[in-house]
């Protein structure tokens, strides 16, 4: 019993990382219905980043947090600017293509300046263990989970409240409207992925400090991936949701049928959800003409 | 390839319907043809071609090219993503190297029903594409993908230690260096090439290209969508079951790394820069691609030594970086691939001196 609910808790942890990329994932589909592949390795560069203002320039924790946000988001809007931007109108296989070219170069952008090893470990918070009942929680689950819950919540009243959220879900709808009402499609697009590059930093620094800084970190898209889905791919909430469904269970079946049994079993999950609701649980059913 | 349908080679008449989905229509089409063929054939003994290094690079595009026909036909022509594909090569190449161990069939034999026994998972990872689209498809192609390579992990023994296999034998001849294997490779190519080719013109080709372009038109036109999507799914993997047993064949080795998720990518990647829906564009994109990713296991190692003031791996970084970069800027002055050129470069050509 301790052993599950401990193994329960670790996965609603890290779901909550995986639910903080796949908002990276639902953002810049919902905005341009492109599956970015490349957000595995946005994340990555966002952890190095991270990893460069603390590690090599030895700045304080706070500081090197608040330039690595601004330099993820900066990153994100250069890489819809010259990338993306050039291939509006063309097929979006294209697009998609590009998406998976683009983490080629990240990647080997990635080991020119870093190299292929792992960098040294950085602590982001305090090690400590509580005991809740029978459950033991270390904050630093605790304040990991926190990190990647807070943003996703305030991403979700952005949307709710603010005028450029309701832009952003106006885009969302179709871009043909949104432009002959005076806002810019494009200026949307770019600021999408610049979230989506923070998120994907959020995320990369998240797990960095808990598994380590290493190009091996980029492999959580593939986790992020079912979870976006899981939600259905139009829904913020719905890829928080899927998320800690997928963490939970990840973790759940990795502890009991051993580490590497985690990935399929999200998948499997995926494919069983895929049947039943073509469109995951939050996503629109896309209804057309002949 | 509109470019090439409107403007047909001069002087040629198309005054039936059978004249008109003729492959070859002229006299030089045909010379080239037979030329190509020859040209291919006598590839070992023609001098810089030779090397045991061109011939493996040449028989590694042969079968490629066979993997990418059928997820050519599954993607181009019938419009569904599949980013799984490398998964139901292993299977093909497992099912014919434990056929060949267990059995002792000959490699003739067991081609086919390796073909099938992918075929058979393709159909049961296609049945979701009846309710599912696009984008959400891919994603149960791509389950199929992290599946299946773990059951192959964990669930037979044999499949994750890999083990080996005998060459191909014709009688006494054995085909177990590159030199003499090429001949198989270029000839399953050439005949699968040229059966796919054929398919795509006719009823089911048909089919295929109206599911993709508006799947609830085609299904008022009478066209059974669940039959003819997955058989499109069968054939792709039957295509993909195929290449996997020439592939073990080759190696004599059949093991699990040879078949990743990175390869399924690769292989989407090159039918959508050779062109989708395109038999001529499959081979085209195989062929840029394995170059390109040629040159980094050449140059790689190269420029890891000569550039020391980078990080260890960097080498291998600077070719990705390149490799990527190029990609990109190919992709976005050519989103349509490869073969959309072609067909402009033809047009052209035909229409020369009065192109306008």
């Amino acid at each position: 019993m301790e052993f599950l609910s401990s193994i329960v808790v670790s996965g609603l942890m890290n779901g909550s990382i995986y639910g903080l990329v796949a908002i990276g994932f639902v953002l810049i589909y919902k905005s341009s219905k492109v599956l970015n592949f490349s957000q595995g390795y946005m994340l990555l560069f966002g952890a190095y980043i991270f990893w460069f203002f603390k590690g090599y320039l030895g700045l304080n924790l706070f500081f090197s947090f608040m330039l690595a946000i601004p330099t993820a988001y900066i990153m994100g809007v250069l890489i819809e600017r010259f990338t993306l931007r050039p291939l509006i109108g063309q097929p979006l296989l294209s697009m998609i293509t590009v998406t998976i070219f683009l983490s080629l170069v990240l990647e080997g952008l990635i080991s020119i300046i870093w190299g292929t090893y792992p960098l040294e470990q950085i602590t982001l918070f305090p090690r400590h263990s509580l005991r809740v009942g029978k459950i033991v929680l270390t904050t630093e689950n605790l304040y990991a989970f926190g990190l990647a819950l807070g943003p996703m919540l305030a991403l979700i009243l952005f949307f709710r409240f603010t005028q450029l959220g309701l832009a952003m879900r106006g885009v969302a709808e179709g871009h043909q409207v949104m432009q002959s009402m005076g806002i810019s499609v494009k200026r949307i697009l770019t600021i999408c992925w610049g979230i989506s590059g923070i998120f994907a930093a959020l995320g990369g620094i998240l797990l960095g400090s808990t598994l380590g800084f290493q190009l091996s970190l980029s492999h959580i898209g593939l986790l992020a991936i079912p979870a976006a889905f899981i939600g259905g791919l139009e829904s913020p909430g719905g890829a928080i949701l899927g998320g800690l469904l997928i963490g939970l269970s990840e973790s759940i079946v990795s502890g009991y049928l051993g580490q590497a049994a985690g990935v399929p079993a999200s998948y499997m999950i995926l494919i069983v959800v895929m049947i039943f609701r073509p469109y995951g649980f939050f996503g629109l059913e896309e209804i057309e003409r002949v | 390839m509109a470019y090439t349908s409107y403007y047909p080679p001069s002087g040629i008449y198309s005054d039936s319907y059978k004249k008109d989905m003729r492959i070859i229509k002229t006299k030089t089409q045909w010379v080239l043809s037979v030329v190509f063929l020859v040209f291919l054939f006598a590839a070992p003994h023609i001098p810089f071609l030779n090397s045991t290094y061109v011939l493996r690079l040449l028989i590694g595009v042969g079968i490629t090219t066979i993997i990418c026909l059928g997820l050519n036909i599954l993607t181009g022509y019938c419009g569904q993503l599949n980013i799984g594909q490398s998964a139901f090569v292993m299977v093909g190449a497992f099912t014919s190297g434990l056929i060949s161990i267990h059995l002792g069939w000959s490699f003739w034999v067991s081609v086919i029903p390796a073909g099938l026994a992918a075929a058979m998972v393709g159909i049961f990872f296609g049945i979701p594409s009846v309710r599912l689209r696009g984008l959400y498809l891919a994603l149960t192609t791509l389950g199929a993908q992290v599946i299946l390579t773990w059951i192959a992990l964990f669930g037979l023994p044999i499949t994750s230690a890999g083990f080996n296999i005998e060459p191909i034998e014709v009688g006494n001849f054995v085909f177990n260096t590159p030199e003499k294997f090429y001949y198989i490779a270029m000839s399953f190519t050439v005949v699968m090439t040229f059966f796919a080719k054929n398919m795509m013109r006719t009823g089911l080709g048909r089919a295929f290209i109206a599911i993709r372009d508006n799947d609830k038109a085609a299904e008022a036109m009478g066209i059974n969508i669940f039959r003819y999507k997955l058989l499109a799914f069968a054939i792709c993997t039957f295509y993909a079951g195929v290449a996997g047993a020439l592939l073990v064949h080759f190696m004599m080795w059949a093991q699990l790394e040879s078949f990743t998720l990175q390869d399924s990518i690769w292989y989407v990647v090159m039918i959508i820069v050779g062109g989708l829906g395109s038999i001529e564009g499959t081979i085209f994109g195989v062929l840029l691609i394995t170059i390109l990713k040629e040159l980094i296991f050449v140059i790689g190692p190269i420029a890891e030594k000569t550039l020391t003031f980078f990080p260890i791996g960097a080498g291998s970084g600077l070719l990705l970086f390149i490799i990527g970069a190029v990609a990109i800027v190919f992709l976005i002055f050519e989103p349509r691939g490869l073969a959309h050129r072609w067909g402009i470069i033809k047009a052209y050509y035909r229409l020369w001196p009065f192109g306008y």
